[in-house]
């Protein structure tokens, strides 16, 4: 068994629901996203990112904006749908849920 | 040293070293390859894109202009391989597998991106329309201002197609539509490229519809296949129509300046018109002269002038106007274009309405005059009534003489004589008995006017001649009338009383101008020429017609 392997499908599980948690505090284009989950560390190489932001959108959890930027060619922006927001919000529930089983489980060994 | 290539990633411009992009290139690709199969595969490759654009742009500066290999392996290694991210995309494929490929069906990001016309401002003379439909085709510029410049003389028509193309083509403001205004350049290599792009596009589709009609599905799928198929050639007969309407645009636009030129030239050229060639209708003659013929004194040709400019003009213009923007593909529309034209073209049809009743005016009357010629003739002769041969009789000859030109159109005949006449054709005959023992003819002339009093006086003023020599009594086939008169229907009438038992002789040339004359032998107007006629109790009897009478009888 690979243990990268495994890290990654670990991180792959909760990348979902850090994107959205990272988009709730405000809109967002993709280079900040991807700066917030890159100090966080939870990813690697970038173009992990567009896939899910495109599936995503496409499950109706997130929707986008054109705006014009300074610096160059306008930007997409990406904000939560009321769909996403209530996502979210189960979503928490269950990580909450999920890290206390897992930390008591942990504790117990 | 390195060559580079210029690209275009997310809407920034970059110099980007040849291997460089090679790589850039080839990785993009692969990435492509990976979401063949999932949602949104170009709306995740622009986002890709444009974030390689921006990591890019950070890479270069004023003093390291150039995209080197080393910033696209950062780029990449930043980015991570596609087999590691890829996978994202396709967990959500098995659902939406149905819908997926009806969005492949359209281009693919960025081969097919359309060229569009666009004026170059950075490379104008005047407004850059010559640069950027040159960068369209690809040619030099040069050529297209040589050619411009050349029509300017063709009575300015190419001033006014300029002039159109400077309103239609919009300007190239930003850096992606200054590069897409220059096209790819039409070599071998491309249209080689170009073909098998659609070829495997093309082989790709079809797989795809054999596929899908493989596999046992369920009823919607079928349906969604079957509709996949209709959309294909509903998009093949779509593209049939896009190429047969540029055709037709191709041609509104050479028709519409074709024509421009044809008016303009009448109009200010002192060339004439020439229409319904035919040897029974046609018609030589000047604008000019039609509105120096036609047109109340009190008009200015100026104002048929700017009448015709604008009623004929302002369709063509428009005709020309619409099929350049469909040849283009331009959809900006222009408002104000469009009220300014409609405007013209209403005040052209007003001054045609009017320059149309002052001249219908001008026929609210007829008046005729009369004039009455006793001619002493001695008994036993033969009288011969023949037609003055005139130059004017032969069209083509008078077509040579380029100082007279001709209107014809049935019996009706126009021809300008010099600057102040102009001859109608034909004056009428009709053959009668005379109360009296000699020779009488009645011209009788007939013309409109405003009034009574103005058509007399245009009747009065027109000239007719008759001469008499020996026995023969020589008319003229045509009836002048003054410049100053205009054409008011003037119309000139001969009768001619023949004494009884007086013998005439009808020359071949007269059937033109005798009409319906009554006879015994009821021979029509060109069986009575040529023939020997003796006047009777009534009317005209053959003399010599042997064989006309079983022929008229029936």
């Amino acid at each position: 068994m690979n243990i990268e392997n495994t890290k990654a499908q670990m991180k792959k599980g909760v990348l979902e629901f850090c994107i959205l948690s990272v988009l709730s505090s405000g809109d967002q284009y993709p280079s900040e996203i991807i700066e917030k989950m890159k100090e966080a560390k939870l990813i690697v190489v970038e173009g992990t990112l567009y896939p899910l932001l495109m599936r995503l959108k496409n499950d109706g959890l997130l929707s986008y904006r054109w705006e014009e930027s300074l610096s160059g060619p306008p930007r997409k922006y990406y904000k939560l749908t009321p769909v996403g927001k209530q996502y979210l919000k189960e979503l928490k529930t269950t990580w909450t849920e999920l890290v206390n089983a897992v930390n008591k489980t942990i504790e117990k060994k | 040293m390195n060559r580079t290539i210029t690209m275009n990633l997310g809407g920034i411009i970059f110099h980007i070293e040849e291997d460089a992009y090679d790589i850039l290139n080839r990785y993009l690709s692969t990435i492509k390859g990976y979401f063949k199969d999932s949602e949104g595969r170009d709306e995740i490759m622009t986002d890709i894109e444009s974030r390689i654009g921006e990591m890019l742009q950070e890479k270069v500066n004023n003093t390291k202009q150039a995209v080197l290999l080393s910033d696209v392996e950062s780029v990449i290694a930043v980015m991570g391989k596609p087999e590691d991210f890829a996978g994202e995309g396709t967990q959500s494929e098995n659902r939406t597998n149905t819908e997926s490929s009806s969005e492949e069906n359209k281009s693919s990001y960025p081969n097919n991106k359309r060229r569009r016309v666009f004026r170059d401002v950075d490379n104008k003379i005047v407004g850059g329309v010559c640069a950027g439909v040159a960068n369209y085709f690809n040619f030099d510029p040069i050529w297209m201002r040589a050619a411009f410049a050349i029509s300017f003389f063709a009575f300015g028509s190419g001033f006014l197609l300029y002039i159109i193309l400077w309103i239609i083509i919009p300007k190239a403001r930003t850096t992606a539509e200054k590069l897409e205004m220059h096209g790819e350049k039409v070599d071998v290599n491309n249209i080689g490229k170009a073909v098998n792009d659609e070829f495997e596009g093309f082989k790709r589709r079809m797989n795809e519809f054999g596929d899908k009609a493989k596999s046992p599905e369920t009823k919607e799928r079928i349906r969604t296949t079957a509709q996949k198929a209709t959309d294909f050639f509903g998009d093949v007969f779509h593209n049939m129509i896009h190429v047969f309407g540029k055709i037709i645009a191709f041609f509104l636009v050479f028709i519409g300046i074709a024509l421009m030129v044809g008016l303009l030239a009448t109009i200010f050229g002192k060339g004439t018109i020439s229409v319904f060639n035919s040897p029974t209708n046609n018609i030589h003659f000047s604008l000019y002269e039609f509105s120096s013929a036609v047109l109340p004194a009190d008009l200015p040709v100026v104002l048929i002038v700017i009448a015709f400019i604008l009623f004929f003009g302002v369709p063509l213009l428009s005709l020309i106007y619409a099929g350049i923007r469909h040849l283009f593909g331009i959809k900006q529309k222009n408002r104000i274009v469009k009220y300014v034209a409609n405007s013209l073209w209403l005040i052209g049809l007003g001054l045609v309405i009017y320059i149309g009743f002052e001249i219908g005016n001008d026929f609210s009357e007829q008046a005729s005059s009369k004039q009455k010629m006793e001619l002493f003739q001695p008994k036993g002769q033969v009288l011969t009534l023949d037609l003055k041969q005139l130059p004017d009789d032969d069209l083509d000859a008078t077509y040579e003489h380029h100082k007279r030109h001709k209107v014809k159109l049935g019996d009706w005949t126009m021809i300008s004589k010099d600057d102040n006449k102009f001859s109608i054709g034909y004056p009428v005959m009709d053959i009668v008995r005379s109360e009296t023992d000699s020779v009488q003819v009645i011209v009788i002339k007939t013309a409109s006017g405003y009034d009574k009093k103005e058509a007399a006086y245009r009747a009065k003023n027109i000239e007719y001649s008759i001469s008499q020599k020996d026995s023969s009594l020589v008319f003229n086939s045509y009836f002048d009338i003054n410049n100053a008169d205009k054409l008011r229907a003037q119309d000139v009438k001969i009768i001619v009383k023949i004494p009884l038992n007086k013998v005439i002789y009808l020359s071949k040339r007269m059937e033109k101008i005798i009409f319906d004359i009554h006879n015994e032998n009821d021979a029509l107007d060109y069986d009575m020429v040529n023939r020997r006629w003796i006047m009777t109790e009534s009317e005209l009897k053959c003399i010599d017609c042997k064989g006309l009478e079983t022929f008229s009888k029936k």
